[in-house]
């Protein structure tokens, strides 16, 4: 490997440069000045701009970098990567607003130093992860993602729900990234090699024990199913998201889910599909029945997540269930295995970050005043602060999927790309299943707006945060009439890179 | 059978018999010493493949550093929280049954799958080896794992802290 070659490849990696440098920068700044923690968000934010400076200028790069042997690279970079890089990085920013309201997070001031560097390294992680096209580097960059995480999310030390919330994040997680781990290397076993473009080249050629190749594929599913929460890796879900600080909650529900489903998509098209035919549905070679894995895994997803949610009073917990029901609908558009499918999928994370970060975000102002995240204590709220109650509204009709929001044309995306698969029970399936998540979300707005209560809370809101909800319930609304932009951006974006 | 296989086969009793004795024993100390052969047993088949560094790093890091941690630890919260720390198990006949399915599972493929074999080489010492990887092919990944460090230092850190209370 010569200089000039490496420094042609840094170019590749300039995202992820910035968030690496952003990270040093947020740990020598809380060293120095450590009195002063005030800047510390400013810092951040200045690493989000330069890092989305640089993804942008990488969108219409393609290409790989960093081969290990051959000529492909364990880092790929395509219009893919960019866009869901994107997504992590407006997600990214929301929360850097959150955090700057949240309750929880200013009574942990003195700690904003390792706050901001866990978040960032979970950046980096997730970024890495979008464009790794190696099995040792999706390892690492899990790893990565995901011990920024379990410290996160047990970051609050002052109820025992958080620590908890940390522990069984750590025990599912680390059991799940070796059960990964354990697949990995069985594939190495038989392959010899851990390049997903070679890996292909290698599983189609030789005749490898199908049995053998399954049960390594379902074992590494393991490992990206526990990040996407789907069932049956699920069941950490629910406890940490209600345990975990509320703006953590938001960013696990966003932005991880993101990278873990650019991770499946991009594993999924570079070592199982042969080509791409012209009506953009993917040939995969006959090794494994991926497409009946993710049927049952979806199908079982949003069931789950659905019917689970409807017996939840905690908000955050219903959130946390309507979430995974979410990953299940998102399945739906990775299962049929189209170019179509990816840019739904991708048009959903848009339209789901918005909403969903949303919905949090409502929910932390409220569990500001209240101190609460119990439904009953929402009683009559939609009166006593009325703006608060309605873009809530919009939001949780938006998570159901009902026009004129976002949220609908979003499902219509994915409903739309299984009917052009002839996956007319699957498709049932899921309508079936958004019109059980209507109970739940209604549920809610009900209780803020048909039960009174006696005593007057009124819920302050500073100015710039209900700039902040207003933005997101218009562009929710917005998307819902206006959605071509985002339609043909994630079209454009959709075609994996592929050889 | 010839030596190595010996050699391979006491190695790995050595491993599941004390690994299996950390997960049934009452005594979280006794599980700690378990360990420790567990640990030493797992060095033993690195050796045994070639792998010098893997297993060395295995010794030094595992049986030196961690178990050592280990015991720390569970001396010193015994000592300072008076909590007893006992361990136990539950679901014994649920877990026993998905064992038993995933080791049937691993059997068959392990007796049933064609590996990729690479020859037999000449025993010669892996670290310049690993070394002259980590920095050329392998270098992102190497400087990614040092990120993942400092992110583990400062995680521990913040775990670590006290949580200072309102003035």
């Amino acid at each position: 490997m010569n200089i000039a070659n490496f420094s042609q490849m840094l170019s590749f990696i300039k995202p992820e440069l910035a968030v690496s440098v952003t990270i040093l920068v947020v740990v020598v700044f809380d060293l120095i000045f450590n009195k002063n923690k005030k800047i510390i968000p400013y810092i951040a934010l200045l690493g989000i701009v330069v890092t989305g400076y640089y993804v942008i200028q990488q969108y219409a790069l393609s290409g790989t970098a960093f081969p290990t042997s051959g000529k492909y690279g364990m880092v790929t970079v395509d219009a893919f990567a960019s866009f869901f890089k994107m997504i992590v990085l407006i997600a990214t920013l929301c929360i850097v607003i959150f955090s700057y309201y949240s309750d929880e997070i200013i009574k942990t001031q003195g700690r904003l130093g390792e706050y901001y560097t866990l978040i960032f390294g979970m950046v980096l992680g997730m970024f890495v992860m979008i464009s790794a096209s190696d099995l040792i580097l999706i390892y690492l960059s899990m790893e990565l993602m995901s011990l920024s995480s379990y410290v996160l999310a047990g970051f609050t030390k002052l109820r025992t729900r958080n620590s908890e919330a940390a522990l069984k994040y750590l025990i599912y997680g680390a059991i799940s990234s070796g059960l990964m781990l354990f697949g990995i290397s069985l594939v190495y076993g038989m392959t010899g090699t851990t390049n997903l473009y070679q890996l292909n080249a290698a599983l189609q050629g030789a005749d490898v024990n199908l049995y053998t190749v399954g049960f390594a594929l379902i074992l590494i599913f393991a490992g990206i199913g526990y990040k996407i929460s789907a069932a049956p890796f699920h069941f950490w879900t629910p406890d940490v998201y209600e345990g975990a600080p509320i703006s953590i909650t938001a960013y696990l529900s966003v932005a991880s889910k993101a990278a873990g489903f650019a991770l499946l998509m991009r594993f999924l098209k570079t070592t199982f599909v042969t080509y791409v035919d012209p009506h953009g549905s993917w040939q995969l070679f006959n090794i494994f029945d991926w497409q009946t894995l993710l049927i049952l895994i979806s199908v079982l997803t949003m069931t789950l997540g659905n019917f689970a949610a409807l017996w939840q009073d905690n908000l955050k917990r219903m959130l946390a269930y309507s979430s995974i029901a979410h990953a299940g609908y998102m399945l739906l558009g990775v299962l049929v295995l189209t170019n179509k499918g990816v840019s739904a999928v991708m048009f959903y994370f848009f339209v789901y970050l918005i909403m969903n970060l949303g919905a949090f975000f409502v929910v932390m102002i409220i569990a500001n005043k209240i101190g609460s995240e119990n439904i009953d204590d929402y009683d009559g709220l939609g009166y006593s602060s009325p703006f608060l109650g309605v873009t809530f509204g919009i939001f949780l009709v938006s998570l159901t999927g009902l026009p004129p929001t976002a949220g609908f044309i979003g499902k219509l995306n994915l409903f739309v790309a299984l009917l052009d698969k002839q996956m007319v029970v699957v498709a049932v399936i899921a309508v079936i299943n958004s019109v059980v998540s209507l109970y739940y979300y209604i549920r809610v707005l009900k209780h803020m707006f048909l039960t009174k209560r006696d005593e007057k809370i009124s819920i302050p809101v500073p100015m710039p945060a209900f700039l902040f909800i207003l933005v997101m319930a218009t562009t929710t609304i917005f998307f819902g009439i206006y959605f071509t932009p985002i339609t043909s951006w994630a079209q454009n974006a959709a075609a994996i890179l592929h050889f | 059978m010839s030596l190595y296989d010996v050699i391979f086969y006491l190695f790995a009793l050595v491993t599941l018999v004390s690994a299996f004795m950390v997960v049934t024993t009452k005594n979280i100390v006794h599980a700690a010493f378990y360990l420790l052969f567990t640990f030493f047993g797992v060095a033993g088949i690195y050796a045994l493949l070639g792998a010098d560094f893997i297993a060395v790093v295995q010794l030094m890091v595992y049986v030196g550093g961690i178990l050592v941690l280990i015991l720390f630890g569970v001396m010193l919260t015994n000592k300072i929280t008076n909590v007893q720390i006992r361990s136990g198990s539950t679901n014994l006949v649920a877990a026993a049954v998905v064992i038993g399915i995933f080791a049937g599972a691993l059997l068959t493929m392990m007796l049933n799958t064609r590996w990729l074999v690479n020859p037999g080489k000449t025993l010669i010492t892996t670290i310049p080896q690993i070394g002259s990887l980590l920095v050329k092919q392998y270098v992102l990944i190497f400087e990614l794992l040092g990120i993942l460090l400092l992110i583990a230092l400062v995680g521990a850190a913040s775990i670590a802290r006290k949580e200072e209370r309102e003035k």
